[in-house]
């Protein structure tokens, strides 16, 4: 078993922010746009049909959800599309493992980047919100945090993704089969409990259904119920995170 | 040094070192030791296992049996240790594409934990040394193949190694581009780094490495000075015949009993012998008709093909 090391792993994260301050105003404005057409699409347009959920107004109820979203839409490019090319394209880890950062770093390196990037694009999407007047409580003040652990975990799972496959195509599967479906099927846009068994059941399994559950919580003010969706998501990060650093370590160390 | 079986002045030390990727052994038992300031080579042809024992050295790839101390330390139980005092120049341009030139000396300088200052004036004289400063804040993908190998160099040496691995330095250079990093590692050398590279060109070999191996199949077949590896495995001066293929059977009975040894390599024979004038006129004599002859001072490429009885670029 092989345990990254934090300086490591902080000059890889450091090499991204690097990058991404040369190119942070291109690179921010699609990922910040885009939950604003949800939000008005969904939120103002079949809004004006629905009416209220649970009590809410629609776009009350899916705002705090496209945060989370978001933040997984965000770890996800960079720990997929972003990580494949400087793994196999651009042999960036290449040159990083012949010095003292070892491979196990880099992994490490690219949650903490995937982490902070979804802070970034989440906050400045929060602040929107808030401004909006969507967001009704103090507790808010925890969603950035929470954003940074989304960021983790989604990067985790890209990175575990990533680290089985040999070509960039594979990369429609991970989209296709496993964040689109948890995009739509994790509450933002409904209700899941009402559905019938198993849809609920199947959903307490994905990551993004905590992440939809706590955001919202938060942003509305949460009951002792969310500390168990934050465990999960707990759980989930920290459990799997090293399975992906032993494999792509493997790819990099021979 | 380790077990004290290496002299003070090593500062690389291989014992019966082994690699296999699954049932392949690239490097089947390989000893070797570098002293410290000189260049030594390993020279051999594709799929020798030149590249792997480099891999081995700047830890990226792990040994499988044996022993291997670099800078005085064991690459199985220090690596991070050995990365930090040596220098690597990769077979394969992997530059940082996204940075631009001098960006990709600060960024490299950062994985060694180098101070900000320091970083950034070695930075500075780093692209002096390889004559890049003018395109400091060019994109890498603008830069010549030959300046991309200077670059790495430069990136190479910004922790201010003792040792520097060089993994085919030259390799699809034109032979100007060749010549200038020729010239930067004979500076370095002068300096007193120590080198190590792989090679399959003879003349790079024979006009950098001060000592150096052939390797063949995983094995070194032969090690020492260039001079010397000529003068105990061949003759010193070699005819190149190429005989109409009519006649190449009848050449080469002649041959083989005038010259000291024969070897073919593909339509040619190679004669090898000390007195090339003699061996010429007896050739006309025999009047074998010749397409053309060539001669040429016995090198390196002869030793290989000597000792292995292939060529060594094929």
């Amino acid at each position: 078993m092989h345990i990254p090391s934090p300086r490591g792993a902080f000059r890889v994260w450091q090499r991204d922010l690097t990058i991404f301050r040369k190119f942070w105003k291109p690179a921010l404005f699609p990922n910040f746009i885009e939950p604003f057409f949800y939000l008005a699409a969904l939120g103002l347009g079949l809004g004006a049909f629905i009416g209220d959920i649970n009590g809410q107004d629609y776009i009350l109820f899916i705002a705090p959800g496209l945060l989370a979203s978001n933040a997984m839409f965000a770890a996800s490019f960079e720990a997929t599309f972003n990580t494949f090319v400087k793994l196999k394209i651009d042999r960036v880890y290449d040159a990083i493992v012949s010095t003292p950062v070892n491979a196990e770093d880099i992994v490490a390196g690219e949650y903490l980047w995937a982490g902070t990037r979804s802070v970034l694009y989440g906050t400045s999407f929060l602040i929107v919100l808030t401004a909006l007047g969507l967001i009704s409580s103090w507790w808010a003040l925890l969603l950035p945090p929470f954003i940074f652990l989304m960021g983790l975990m989604f990067s985790v799972m890209g990175m575990l993704f990533t680290s089985l496959i040999q070509s960039i195509d594979f990369y429609a599967y991970y989209f296709t089969l496993i964040v689109t479906p948890m995009f739509l099927f994790s509450g933002i846009f409904f209700p899941i409990e009402d559905f019938p068994a198993p849809v609920p059941q199947l959903a307490w399994f994905t990551p993004l259904y905590h992440a939809v559950n706590v955001c919202r919580e938060l942003a509305t003010g949460p009951s002792p119920a969310v500390l168990i969706d934050v465990l999960w998501v707990v759980v989930f990060t920290f459990g799997l995170a090293l399975v992906p650093v032993q494999i792509m370590r493997k790819r990099l160390i021979s | 040094m380790k077990n004290g079986r290496a002299g003070a002045d090593s500062t690389l030390v291989a014992r019966k070192l082994r690699k296999n990727y699954g049932d392949f052994e690239a490097v089947k038992g390989v000893d070797f030791e570098v002293r410290r300031g000189e260049c030594f080579g390993f020279l051999g042809p594709n799929g020798a296992g030149k590249s792997t024992t480099m891999k081995m050295i700047y830890g990226v790839a792990i040994p499988s049996g044996g022993e291997l101390s670099v800078v005085g330390l064991d690459v199985t139980k220090d690596i991070r240790g050995v990365k930090r005092r040596i220098g690597v120049v990769p077979q394969e341009n992997n530059l940082d594409e996204e940075l631009m030139v001098r960006q990709n000396l600060l960024v490299y300088g950062r994985y060694f934990d180098l101070s900000k200052k320091s970083i950034t004036q070695r930075a500075d004289s780093l692209l002096d040394f390889v004559q890049l400063s003018e395109r400091a804040e060019a994109k890498v993908g603008e830069l010549s193949g030959g300046m991309k190998r200077r670059l790495l160099i430069a990136r190479a040496l910004i922790n201010d190694p003792e040792l520097v691995v060089l993994d085919e330095p030259t390799t699809g250079l034109d032979p100007q581009a060749r010549h200038l990093v020729w010239e930067k590692l004979r500076q370095l050398k002068n300096e007193g780094t120590t080198l190590i590279l792989t090679t399959h060109y003879m003349d790079e070999a024979a006009q950098l490495c001060d000592r150096l191996v052939i390797m063949d199949g995983g094995r070194i077949i032969t090690e020492g000075k260039p001079r010397d590896l000529v003068k105990e495995n061949t003759s010193p001066e070699v005819l190149e015949f190429r005989p109409r293929p009519d006649s190449l059977e009848a050449l080469r009975e002649l041959l083989a009993g005038e010259a000291e040894h024969v070897e073919r390599s593909a339509d040619l024979l190679l004669a090898y012998t000390h007195d090339s004038d003699e061996l010429m006129r007896t050739v006309r004599r025999s009047e074998i008709p010749l397409e053309n002859t060539l001669y040429r001072p016995a090198g390196l490429e002869d030793v290989f093909l000597r000792l292995t009885g292939r060529s060594l670029i094929e």
